[in-house]
């Protein structure tokens, strides 16, 4: 009976590993050809083989030699500042919003919330064009800091997740705190945000991904200045009927540095990530 | 016009700003006030400043423009020919320095794109442009573009071949300069695979490839190309309807049109379908590196890579011609041309007006053709050397004489058509003639957004 | 059932009866949904009401001060001690009417036609080259008097505010009361009033660069922006409902009403299969990375995970590469001895079905992150008893584990839902909308969603007015889904009962 039943476990492990193991090859494969054919040197757009004839480094140089048309290096900084500020702004308004509609009571709140709710899920297009005539009422179109307010100006409509977060937090230690005379202020930057970690991480994460992401709306806002373009948008560029035939392995190249970053940021936060959204995201 | 227009913008700011709103309240003004300032003080400075009459031998080409200092111009071109540009720029600025000094700025951008950039902001577009002539219609019913008048008419009309110059007229105006003539699709094919002689028919084109095991390329699912369909049967487009938007259609016989459809379905979904490689155009240049395809139809924008992919086996030619029921009819293509605008709301519209006079003129194009391989819209540049003793170009100019314009197209052709071509080559489902009768009315029903 | 006889039932039972009333309640939620959102505008009217009411008789009541204050708004409370609160109230006002001199107003004044001049060309007399005048801009005027209209609904409440402000400040002089100072005012908030100062940033921001577009964007689906209509050549106006009749009119033949429809079907289709897909799919890998037996967890787990962190648009547009009829997917089948497929442009099945499956390859690591802590959570007593019962694995996930999962886990399903109806990069970068076989859509393919299909009604035939309609009614959809899940969800019930 016992060793049936060992059995039986142990074939169920194996067929388990098997799946697993095909099932991360599919997902792992694309990523894989991606990796060897940023290397490819012969051929244009396609091959009709699986992996390159010849491995060559000068995609990757090209992308940093070659910047007359498309100035990688460049838009990468720019992605990374930009990155960077909307992250940050957009990591305020995020908690402060949560923070407020989680742990503070006033009138209207329950309005506010709804509102909030709703309002994230127009499809955004339509509203490019009032977005990018407003900048330039402003005098900011075509430059970065009209990109980052673009990523970070509706961040706090992002408030369920951090929110479902906050409302887990014991209000006991509010209540201590408040009878031990600490203002509201102090509570949410001396209590509340030191055990807020997990949902911490997992906001600057996602708001930082973002503007590696859009392509979009920043060729709305940037126009000609191609000083001010971001990594996605080149990238796309690079695949466009005019450059496909002669970019597309530096698109690949250029694609995988922007992984790699992203990549490791992401592999070493995840656990941080895992946890903020299960106690935020979904709760019984 | 950029750093005119922020100091404007900054000033005005600076004098109205009591706050934030009322900051970017003034800085709209602003921007409206300084185009307004700019259109009308062209005429202010030369009725202050009489310039020499025309006719005289020193008459200001700029009209006193240049009097009030730098006059700052932005250029738009594509990537290709950024180096050209710069260096025939500075050229200008060279032959107008007695009347002024012109800055220009020369800043990339796509003849595609660039129309779509000068409506979503024409203030911040450049004041002189390149854009692809399908555009037009859409910049001059915009306002975006100054028409082009006196003696420049004169000289847009005399000097470029008939088709371009119908390429840059709406309505009987002209709004903007030829610049090239090239702007197509032709047949290009690997020699060793393909020869001349077989090249001429579109049956002799895929029995080549097939017999070599090769594959013919085209993009049958996008309109540009897919049009060849419809065109070829006799369904041409015909400009605009009163209302100025609504695609209007040649009459035909839908006899022969069904005919052409059913004889480009049996070659290209029945007879050849495994020879059909159906997809972007990058196909073609990739399967002659690779060595899969054979031949293909392809645009005059790759004809570098194709010439560099095959070496001398490089082969172009005018599209070949169908057999339609034992007829041999030449498959007729959609043909633009690149032209040359002014931006209406440029502050300098007397200078933009000669610098794309001359961007557009004979020294410019017969530069391009030489080092770009663009072809030519004058007519001059045609007849030259280095035109004849190109393959593709001969072939372009050639098919150009067989072909609708690229003109007056409705935003609402693309789509519907590209299913028009998907449906003709759809292996899985080959084309019917109630299927082809009821294809022609759903397409002519979409384009025109009935 | 009587919460005694709850008591006596087994875990097991306990939970599969929660369940059930979960789902037997959904009806009745749907109800009060609806009764919530009338309460909503009735509230909302009372309250505004109520603002105005108070307004006439605190004039009357006032003393001299707080009357000036209707017209010099702060007077009241700068004269009681207030010197703060009164300079903030004027400023408000100085601001406001600077605006509307300097700006505001111009654009305002043409709202009711949305301009009447057109843009165009004369000749220039002493050149003889042509010169454009400049006409009025719809879009501008649309956009600016929009503003314009918001800033003075805010004025308004302000305004309102501040009479009130002047009245209480009188009263409480009057009661012998001392007001508070700036900087008392200032510390409450950082803790009274801590909502606002967290509140403010944001819903400013928000305000400017979501509401107001958003407003924008439904006023345009009531005119006739299109194509036809295009600053700053051409000047738009208001058309009432005309194009809502466009979308919802369905002819014989080739459409916007048929393609609408069409759409929706498939857009509902999608959302369903790609929602369920990524979620069953991800739950069991989930379930067998997190067997007690299997090794290499953390190796498993970032297998699926890195595909997280390459931004979507490269991971999408290099599927749509691998996937092409001479893709490296077709190069594989061709060493195997199997004809290639065209994914993308072959039939409409056949392209559907793929970016189904693609979307999984998309999602369902995202599923596996997020499931995985609520699996672990999973009653243990609950499989005890089923495997006690002799159910097999497979019973016991399609008894236990999914209907558990799906209870707890309804807004986040909900919300995967709703961004799958607006999921535009997978559509967009993959297929296009291709294939383009049904003719009778108007511009639009067959795996467009109406997302992606208002997409291209902007950037490609121009018809900004039916995008716009199109818009707001797939926002109605998601709107009423996220609002009613979240309102019911255990979490929006429940949390009053922290405070």
């Amino acid at each position: 009976m016992i060793k049936s039943y060992r059995l039986s476990r142990m074939i169920s492990d194996i067929v388990i590993y098997v799946i697993l193991g095909g099932l991360g090859l599919i997902w792992v494969s694309p990523l894989v050809w991606l990796l060897f054919h940023s290397f490819r040197k012969e051929g244009g757009v396609s091959v009709p083989y699986v992996f390159p004839k010849e491995y060559t480094l000068d995609n990757y140089k090209a992308l940093f030699t070659n910047t007359d048309v498309f100035d990688y290096p460049r838009w990468f900084l720019n992605t990374f500042v930009v990155a960077v500020f909307a992250c940050i702004i957009s990591t305020l308004s995020v908690l402060m919003v949560s923070y407020a509609f989680s742990r503070l009571r006033f009138k209207s709140r329950k309005m506010f919330i709804n509102i909030g709710m709703v309002l994230g899920m127009f499809p955004g297009f339509m509203t490019m064009i009032a977005l990018y005539y407003l900048l330039k009422a402003m005098n900011l179109t075509q430059t970065l800091p009209a990109l980052v307010i673009c990523y970070s100006a509706g961040a706090g409509l992002g408030f369920a997740i951090s929110k479902g977060f906050f409302d887990t937090i014991p209000r006991a230690l509010d209540e201590a705190a408040t009878i031990d005379g600490a203002t509201r202020n102090q509570i949410f930057w001396k209590i509340i945000l030191p055990i807020s970690k997990p949902i911490l991480v997992y906001t600057v994460l996602t708001s930082f991904i973002g503007p590696w992401c859009d392509f979009i709306l920043v060729k709305i806002i940037m126009g000609d200045n191609r000083d001010n373009y971001t990594v996605a948008l080149g990238l796309q560029r690079m695949t466009d009927k005019e450059y496909k035939q002669t970019y597309f392995k530096q698109f690949l190249a250029g694609s995988v540095i922007v992984a790699i970053p992203i990549t490791v940021l992401f592999l070493k936060m995840q656990n941080y990530y895992v946890e903020g959204v299960t106690a935020g995201g979904v709760k019984g | 016009m950029n750093k005119t227009k922020r100091f404007c913008a900054i000033a005005l700011a600076a004098m109205m700003a009591v706050t934030a709103f009322a900051g970017c309240g003034s800085d709209g003004g602003s921007s409206t006030a300084s185009n307004g300032g700019g259109s009308n003080g062209g005429s202010g400075d030369s009725a202050a400043t009489p310039t020499a009459p025309v006719g005289d031998t020193v008459a200001d080409p700029l009209y006193g423009e240049g009097e009030n200092g730098t006059i700052n111009l932005k250029v738009w071109g594509p990537d290709a020919a950024q180096e050209i540009l710069k260096k025939q720029c500075v050229a200008f600025s060279e032959k107008m320095k007695d009347y002024g000094d012109v800055q220009i700025e020369v800043v990339p951008q796509g003849e595609a794109d660039s129309a779509t950039q000068v409506l979503t902001d024409a203030e911040t577009a450049a004041d002189v442009f390149g854009f692809a002539c399908d555009n037009i219609n859409k910049l001059v019913k915009a306002g975006a573009l100054l028409e082009v008048t006196g003696a420049e008419k004169d000289l847009v009309e005399s000097s470029n071949s008939a088709e371009s110059v119908a390429a840059a007229t709406v309505d009987g105006k002209i709004y903007a300069y030829p610049e090239t003539g090239d702007n197509s699709y032709i047949l290009v094919y690997d020699k060793s695979v393909v020869s001349d002689e077989q090249a001429k028919t579109l049956e002799g084109t895929l029995e080549a490839c097939k017999a070599a095991n090769k594959k013919f390329a085209m993009d049958a699912g996008n309109g540009y190309y897919s049009c060849m369909f419809m065109f070829t049967g006799g369904l041409k487009i015909d400009g605009y309807a009163d209302d100025g938007e609504t695609q209007k259609f040649t009459d035909y016989d839908e006899a022969t049109l069904v005919n052409t459809m059913m004889a480009f379905s049996k070659l290209l979904a029945v007879d050849y379908k495994d020879t059909l490689l159906n997809g972007e155009t990058t196909k073609v240049v990739d399967g002659f590196k690779s060595g899969t395809v054979g031949a293909g139809i392809d645009g005059s924008w790759n004809f570098a890579s194709a010439k560099e992919a095959l070496g001398d086996n490089a082969g172009f030619a005018i599209l070949p011609t169908i057999d339609v029921n034992g007829t041999a009819t030449p498959i007729v293509n959609m043909f633009g041309y690149k032209l040359i605008g002014v931006n209406s709301q440029t502050a300098y519209p007397n200078t933009s007006i000669e610098l794309a006079k001359y961007l557009a003129g004979e020294e410019c194009q017969q530069e391009r053709a030489e080092k770009l391989n663009w072809g030519p819209s004058n007519t001059t540049v045609a007849e030259s050397d280095i035109v004849k003793n190109d393959q593709a170009l001969t072939a372009i100019l050639e098919q150009s004489k067989n072909s609708v314009l690229q003109v007056s197209v409705a935003d609402t052709f693309w789509t519907p058509v590209g299913t028009f071509g998907n449906m003709i080559v759809d292996a899985d489902k080959p084309l019917t003639e109630d299927a082809a009768k009821d294809l022609i009315k759903s397409t002519i029903s979409n384009v025109k957004d009935e | 059932m009587t919460f005694i006889e709850y008591q006596a039932l087994t875990p097991s039972q306990k939970a599969s009866y929660k369940i059930k009333e979960f789902f037997s309640l959904l009806p009745g939620r749907f109800k009060s949904f609806f009764a919530a959102i009338g309460k909503f505008f009735k509230n909302l009217g009372l309250k505004f009401v109520g603002g105005c009411k108070g307004y006439g008789s605190r004039f009357t009541k006032g003393d001299f001060a707080t009357k000036l204050s209707y017209i010099v708004m702060g007077f009241g409370n700068f004269t009681r001690g207030q010197v703060g609160k009164g300079i903030a109230f004027l400023a408000a006002e100085i601001l406001y009417i600077s605006y509307l001199a300097g700006f505001g107003l111009k654009w305002f004044d043409k709202f009711d036609t949305l301009g009447t001049e057109l843009t165009h060309q004369v000749i220039d007399e002493v050149t003889g080259r042509p010169k454009s005048v400049m006409g009025d801009n719809s879009m501008l005027i649309l956009l600016y008097g929009t503003l314009t209209i918001l800033l003075t609904l805010v004025f308004i409440a302000v305004y309102i505010a501040n009479t009130k402000a002047a009245y209480e400040a009188e009263q409480s002089v009057k009661a012998g009361k001392k007001n508070l100072t700036l900087k008392e005012e200032l510390q409450e908030f950082l803790d009274g009033k801590y909502h606002v100062t967290m509140l403010s940033l944001p819903v400013l921001l928000i305000s400017v660069f979501t509401i107001l577009p958003l407003v924008f964007m439904i006023l345009i689906a009531f005119t006739n922006y299109d194509k036809q209509h295009t600053p700053p050549g051409q000047l738009f106006t208001w058309v009432g409902l005309d194009t809502f009749r466009d979308v919802f009119k369905v002819t014989e033949g080739a459409s916007k009403g048929y393609t609408f429809w069409e759409l929706t079907k498939w857009t509902v289709v999608w959302a369903i299969f790609a929602t369920f897909s990524n979620y069953i799919i991800g739950m069991i890998i989930a379930l067998m990375i997190n067997k007690k037996s299997i090794k290499f967890k953390s190796l498993w787990r970032t297998l699926f995970v890195i595909t997280i962190a390459v931004p979507q648009f490269v991971s999408l547009l290099l599927m749509n590469q691998i996937l092409q009829d001479d893709g490296v997917v077709n190069v594989i089948r061709g060493y195997m001895g199997l004809a290639p497929i065209s994914f993308f442009n072959s039939t409409a099945l056949v392209a559907r079905v793929t970016v189904i499956i693609i979307n999984m390859w998309v999602g369902v690591p995202y599923t596996i992150l997020q499931t995985t802590g609520i699996l672990m959570n999973i009653p243990e007593d609950l499989y005890e008893s089923a495997r006690i019962d002799g159910a097999t694995p497979v019973v016991q996930f399609f008894q236990i584990t999914l209907p558990y999962m799906i209870f707890v886990t309804t807004p986040y399903l909900i919300q995967s839902f709703v961004g799958n109806i607006n999921n535009f990069n997978v559509i967009y970068l993959l297929t296009g909308g291709g294939p383009n076989k049904n003719p009778n859509l108007y511009q639009a393919g067959e795996t467009d969603l109406l997302v992606t299909w208002l997409f291209k009604l902007t950037m490609n035939s121009n018809d900004y007015n039916t995008a716009a309609a199109v818009g707001i009614l797939v926002f109605i959809v998601c709107a009423t889904l996220s609002l009613i899940t979240f309102n019911m969800s255990k979490s929006s019930r429940n949390e009053e009962e922290f405070s």
